[in-house]
């Protein structure tokens, strides 16, 4: 009886051009290239980096200054002690600025069950799409690939008035369950489905496994990347929405962090608290980088696999 | 025997029914109803809060083409989606062509400028407003060029293009990602058989290879381009709210104000919705008709 992890590890081992990139256009090149060509070469994709980078360099630099005025010439230097001390003050005086840690959890509340639910029914449909057969599975997979072509917009009004005739405007489920269906993860989920070989399943099969067995017992797990990969789009998706709560959530009480932020833009009347501002764009970002900077990889893969392998 | 194999495939299917009901019930309720409903309420007058809701026929369709403000809005998403959508394909394919390389620096360098991709659209344009107030970084850089400091957002002529900016800073790199796993997806013989027929020089890489062989990657990326840039909602609203004197109003503006503001025209916003869903499918189709006939 092979074990689920020894799966796993010959499906990495089948699999690993999906995981690393498969070489492709950029491998010979680097034999060819002079010195003097490489070092061009890395310049521009330094200077490229920068450019991107300046904004968010601004705004840490921003929220580490008391002053609301810009100096001139600016202090460059975020990395100081005093600069320390007042990106602990502006952190305070952001956290207690209005219901600032309630936005905090409903976002990480709102974010999470979507999350959650979403990947895990994406995963789900996805695995009968790619692995079972029933009558209809192609048009069904179709038609679920047709909700793509609708924009948002033309779901958004009804949906508002949908809310408002229920009576679930200001709630969180009002907040999540619209964001739960997601094609884009039923069709990534199929995608790596359809890469795992079936000969696996088909021993399982063969042992007397049930196909709810086999899905949860034996593809699932070897579908990790995946299930990462779609996680993490899930999350920054509904982490960073903005138009479905600023319509859904009216009162302070159910706000999320998007709605927060666009808040702090004129909370203060006339005055600009650029520091503030940027403290709370600061708060807002933390977990998104986090997530990211650990999977960077699986953000790529899950372009790669939705994007271009279709 | 082929009872048995009846039975495991009437168990297989009624397994495969229960695993992608919740999928069915989520899109119905909250995708395929919505898209229905939405229509139905467009040939209302539709006021929920008032409990006010009559028939009015096309006539929500009638006032939406008679309002100038939503003329405008479409031009100014037709202008917005031209410029935004031929400079970012270009500059994601350019950025994708450099990234394309194995140098350790590249692995580094490419996770930074994909950071835009992954930060939430109102974070950034707030650090946006900055960028380009009176204070901000792009009257320090242009000030040794002898140009007057101003507030761009707030002037009628540099607004729209300024909101141009942002997103086309923003959003290559997303494309560029596509991009670079197209260039990946080429099989390595070929480019070193193009190198040994003396195809060496980077352009001629780029018209008789790479552009060629990536034409199923531009036309995604022109169609999601395009899709996203007539929905453009999130950085007009944070930055300038369709001002300076309606410099950048767009259809989604339009579509939000008239459902948000006034409960009365829900009707005229949903029509709103349902002209733009028109647009965006006569784009998209024209768009790949076009490509289709277009071969290198």
């Amino acid at each position: 009886m092979v074990t689920p992890s020894e799966l796993f590890r010959y499906a990495i081992h089948k699999f690993r051009h999906l995981l690393r990139g498969n070489g492709g256009t950029e491998e010979l090149e680097i034999n060819r290239m002079s010195l003097p060509r490489k070092l061009l070469l890395e310049a521009a994709m330094i200077m490229v980096a920068v450019v991107y980078v300046v904004p968010f360099y601004w705004m840490v630099l921003k929220a580490t200054r008391i002053s609301i005025l810009a100096n001139f010439p600016p202090d460059l230097n975020p990395f100081s002690r005093t600069s320390f001390n007042n990106f602990i003050n502006n952190f305070h005086q952001v956290w207690s600025f209005g219901n600032f840690p309630t936005w905090y959890f409903n976002s990480i509340l709102v974010s999470s069950v979507v999350v959650t639910t979403s990947v895990m029914v994406g995963a789900m449909a996805g695995y009968a799409f790619a692995r079972l057969k029933f009558r209809g599975r192609n048009i069904l997979f179709y038609v679920v690939l047709g909700t793509l072509m609708i924009p948002f917009p033309v779901i958004l009004i009804a949906s508002y008035v949908f809310m408002v005739d229920i009576g679930w405007i200001n709630s969180y489920q009002g907040l999540i369950l619209p964001q739960i269906a997601s094609a884009v993860n039923v069709f990534l989920m199929r995608q790596y489905f359809l890469t795992i070989p079936s000969e696996i399943e088909d021993a399982a099969k063969i042992d007397g496994l049930r196909p709810w067995q086999i899905f949860y017992r034996i593809s699932a797990p070897l579908a990790k990347p995946a299930f990462a990969a779609s996680a993490i789009y899930t999350f920054i998706g509904s982490w960073n929405n903005f138009l479905w709560p600023l319509l859904e959530a009216q009162t302070v009480n159910y706000w999320t962090l998007p709605l927060a932020l666009n808040f702090f833009k004129g909370a203060n009347g006339t005055q600009i608290y650029w520091n503030q501002m940027m403290m709370a764009d600061i708060l807002a970002l933390i977990p998104t980088f986090i997530i990211y900077m650990i999977f960077e990889r699986y953000f790529i893969q899950g372009i790669s696999l939705t994007g271009t392998k279709g | 025997m082929a009872g048995v194999r009846d039975a495991g495939s009437r168990l297989e299917s009624r397994t495969a029914y229960l695993l992608i009901a919740p999928l069915f019930i989520l899109l119905g309720s909250f995708v395929f109803f919505p898209a229905a409903f939405s229509f139905y309420v467009s040939l209302f007058h539709y006021d929920p809060f008032n409990h006010s809701i009559y028939y009015v026929g096309f006539n929500n369709y009638l006032s939406v083409f008679d309002s100038p403000l939503f003329r405008l809005a479409v031009i100014n998403a037709l202008i917005y989606t031209t410029v935004v959508v031929s400079t970012q394909t270009f500059l994601a394919f350019g950025l994708a062509l450099l990234f394309n390389r194995r140098f350790l620096i590249s692995k580094v360098t490419r996770a930074f400028v994909f950071l835009p991709a992954i930060t939430s659209s109102v974070a950034l344009s707030i650090i946006f407003i900055w960028f380009f107030s009176k204070q901000g970084l792009l009257n320090y850089i242009l000030a040794p060029l002898g140009i007057a400091s101003q507030n761009w957002l707030f002037s009628t002529t540099y607004a729209f293009p300024s909101i141009m900016m942002l997103n086309i800073f923003s959003t290559s790199p997303y494309f560029m990602i596509m991009y670079l796993a197209g260039l990946q997806s080429i099989p390595s013989p070929i480019m070193e058989a193009a190198a040994i027929d003396g195809v060496i020089s980077p352009w001629s890489k780029f018209r008789y290879f790479y552009f060629p062989m990536l034409t199923f990657t531009t036309l995604f990326v022109v169609i999601l381009g395009i899709i996203g840039s007539i929905q453009l909602f999130d950085q007009v609203f944070v930055m300038t709210d369709g001002g300076p004197a309606y410099a950048t109003y767009v259809p989604m503006i339009y579509i939000f104000n008239r459902a948000y503001l006034y409960p009365g025209l829900i009707g005229v916003s949903a029509a709103a919705s349902f002209l733009l869903f028109v647009i965006i499918m006569v784009i998209t189709i024209a768009q790949r008709n076009f490509l289709k006939e277009m071969k290198w």
